[in-house]
């Protein structure tokens, strides 16, 4: 009876703990990010989508008055047949009335459009834009509920976001690291490997091993290493040892457990290999995605490469040419979002939500790939800096 | 930030060198300037400097690359004025004089075309001013801090093509520097206020400590500012934002409490900008954007104190919250496990007095 009692709290308790591990994992925080903004997007609307109608009826009574003062004042007042003067005063007025739509402008009315100007996707971008910290302000709230409602919102979406940004970043970094490892190295490829084996080998016997390895403090935590099989391997022993339990009850040979499978190459280093520190040179030839390092220009052309594609997706949906297309995406990926030129700005345009969606998507990848950039890029700078600290550390050692 | 805190890393231990192998050569001592240059570039001061410099060196470039050009907006709008003008004249003398009604139908089409394009003109940056007077100085400064904090008013964009490509080159250089002075300006500032707030801390616990000093003394090393202290000063910050901003520019408190926190949070949508105002004189302007400048710069650094002090606070208490949660789980599993003997123990004793 405890036993079974205590099974099934510990039962709970890893409920709970699978439960928290997914809302912080990725897939846990996009879909957050993803319901935040939602939600946003209907409180939002649902504030300001009032004024707005107030404010569009407001500006045809004012445009009224206006005709009706030129009635009144102007063309019944003046004599007809003085052209000047009558166009005189009609200049004066119209200067009046354009100064009165400038200002309506600027406070958010928005001339004649052909769809709500708080429509759901437009909400949708605009709590985007407050998370990301990017803030356009095509749309800004007019209401005190809206500007006390956003305050909020900031304070609460900006870590969300940040949390967001980070971890999918790493995410994307790590897969990034695969990916390059294996069609720019080409590391995957046996025979590379050989030769490579070969090369460092030779490399080995002319430096002592320290000027390769990076020393473990410059790491990031994350990923193992290469260099100290002890931080890397305990995993994979314990899986093997499993592995070969299953496999010996199920009487198999046991050669087989030693190659068992590994979505990720790099562990074809045996158990035994840990504890002998030997053959901890031996951890060069195998491989591991996670710890080289991806050089600057890489990162630097993926980032160029988003902006042109970014260009090019806006030049086709909203006719910017490819500067405007550029400048826009730079812009917006930078997070500094001057809002001059933002998508469906157009006046009338049918596509208008669909585009506000494109941009909606295009940001929130776009903002993750450069996290992943900055992952990159930052791993480098420190690998460069550890290298130079170590060389700086023997050219001193060797004056003395 | 990692990369600035190697980079002061680095520097530091260059100089540390440095010291220990100075000689009296001439060379020596140049090098030994440049590496005291190079590690004052590093500091604060250096940093905050370089920041002001880059922001002034901005402005005048992005002032002397826009300000030539010719605005067509400008010319646009006074011609559809015109053209609105002459059709309302054309309305007037064509139609009857004394049929009301179908006169003011004519009018208030002419009127909404007018309209329509003033919209699209303001739509696409037109806002009543020459290029002049847009661009003077202290808004080309404003443009550029509003660029390398990546806050992004955009109240004033460029509208040239090269106005454009060396925004994008200077957000590219800007953004960097800007980073290691968030960063440096974070450090120094978290470390004097925790200063200040320990030393706070010890005044006021002076009279607790002097009795037992031997176990005090190590808990008062770990002291760390909370959170609400931070909340405290950043909120007394924007209060402060909020009445300067809210006695110059004629907002209501709620406004500039906005424009305060959408300005320190980066979002900077740019509807309420200081000195931006249409109706505005251009010279009473100016002054307001400069301590605007100051105002938000400071702001960033402020911020990124309370960052650097909430990152420890938060992150001591999660470790501190992990402890107490292991060690509740330890004791309710304690608890379980002598209850569970307990009830087996009262069997035996009950079976024990049965016997």
């Amino acid at each position: 009876m405890p036993r079974r009692k205590r099974r099934f709290a510990s039962r709970v308790r890893n409920y709970l703990r699978g439960f928290l591990a997914f809302l912080f994992s990725n897939v846990g925080v996009i879909v957050l990010v993803v319901a935040y903004t939602v939600a946003g997007a209907f409180m939002f609307q649902a504030i300001e989508g009032a004024s707005e109608i107030e404010r569009v009826h407001n500006m045809t009574l004012e445009r009224n008055y206006t005709a009706q003062y030129l009635w009144q004042n102007v063309t019944l007042a003046l004599n007809l047949f003085n052209e000047t003067a009558l166009k005189h005063s009609i200049g004066i007025e119209l200067n009046k009335y354009q100064s009165k739509i400038v200002t309506a402008v600027r406070n958010g009315w928005d001339g004649g459009r052909s769809s709500r100007q708080w429509s759901f996707s437009s909400a949708f971008l605009y709590s985007l834009t407050v998370i990301t910290t990017i803030g356009y302000g095509h749309l800004s709230p007019r209401t005190s509920w809206g500007k006390i409602t956003t305050i909020f919102y900031a304070l609460l979406g900006m870590p969300l976001f940040l949390l967001y940004v980070t971890n999918v970043g790493q995410l994307l970094a790590r897969w990034f690291k695969c990916l390059y490892a294996l069609v720019c190295l080409c590391r995957g490829c046996p025979g590379f490997t050989r030769r490579r084996v070969v090369r460092l080998r030779t490399q080995m016997e002319f430096s002592e091993a320290e000027s390769i390895e990076r020393p473990e403090v410059w790491r990031p935590s994350a990923s193992d290493s290469d260099v100290t099989p002890e931080y890397r391997m305990p995993p994979y022993p314990i899986y093997h040892h499993r592995r070969a339990d299953y496999m010996r009850s199920t009487s198999m040979p046991q050669a087989r457990s030693a190659r068992s499978p590994r979505p990720v190459r790099g562990v074809s280093v045996p158990p035994y290999a840990v504890d002998s520190g030997a053959s901890s040179d031996f951890s060069y030839v195998t491989f591991d995605a996670q710890t080289i390092t991806v050089p600057i220009s890489v990162c630097v052309a993926i980032m160029v490469g988003y902006i042109l594609f970014g260009s090019m997706i806006f030049g086709l949906w909203e006719k910017w040419d490819k500067l405007d297309g550029a400048y826009f995406c730079f812009i917006s990926l930078s997070s500094i979002g001057f809002g001059d030129i933002v998508p469906g700005e157009r006046v009338y345009t049918p596509r208008i939500e669909t585009s506000f969606i494109v941009c909606s998507m295009y940001l929130m990848l776009g903002m993750a790939l450069v996290a992943m950039c900055f992952n990159l890029m930052q791993e480098q700078v420190i690998h460069y800096f550890a290298c130079l600290k170590r060389a700086l550390k023997r050219m001193c050692r060797c004056k003395r | 930030m990692e990369r600035k805190q190697h980079s002061s890393l680095h520097g530091s231990f260059r100089s540390k060198d440095s010291s220990s192998t100075t000689g009296s050569d001439p060379r020596e001592k140049i090098k030994d300037c440049l590496r005291k240059f190079i590690a004052f570039m590093f500091t604060q001061v250096g940093v905050g400097a370089l920041v002001v410099c880059y922001a002034i060196l901005g402005a005048a470039g992005f002032m002397h690359i826009e300000k030539d050009n010719p605005d067509e907006q400008l010319e646009n709008v006074k011609q559809w004025r015109k053209s609105c003008a002459e059709e309302l004249w054309n309305i007037t003398v064509s139609i009857n004089i004394f049929n009301e009604s179908v006169w003011e139908q004519n009018i208030n089409r002419v009127l909404k075309v007018f309209q329509n394009n003033i919209t699209s003109a303001v739509h696409t940056g037109y806002n009543g001013r020459s290029a002049e007077d847009i661009w003077s100085f202290p808004a080309a400064l404003m443009y550029s801090l509003s660029v390398f904090t990546m806050i992004g008013y955009g109240n004033i964009v460029p509208k040239t093509v090269w106005g454009k490509i060396v925004t994008i080159a200077y957000a590219c250089f800007g953004i960097p520097i800007y980073v290691l002075y968030f960063c440096n300006m974070g450090k120094v500032l978290a470390q004097s206020f925790k200063w200040l707030y320990i030393t706070a801390h010890e005044c006021s616990r002076r009279e607790d400590a002097l009795f037992d000093e031997g176990e005090i003394q190590p808990i008062k090393r770990k002291i760390t500012v909370p959170s609400t202290a931070c909340l405290w000063v950043i909120s007394f910050y924007i209060l402060t934002g909020t009445i300067m901003f809210g006695a110059w520019e004629k907002w209501n408190y709620l406004d500039s409490t906005y424009f305060c926190v959408i300005s320190l949070c980066k979002i900077g949508f740019g509807d309420f900008v200081p000195g931006a105002n249409i109706t505005d004189s251009a010279g009473g302007s100016h002054l307001k954007l400069v301590i605007n400048f100051i105002y938000v710069l400071l702001g960033m650094g402020l911020v990124a104190m309370c960052y650097n002090l909430m990152c420890e606070d938060v992150r001591v208490k999660v470790r501190e919250l992990r402890e107490d949660l292991k060690n509740c789980l330890d004791d309710i599993t304690l608890k379980i496990t002598i209850c569970m003997n307990d009830t087996k123990y009262y069997h035996q004793r009950q079976t024990r007095h049965i016997k």
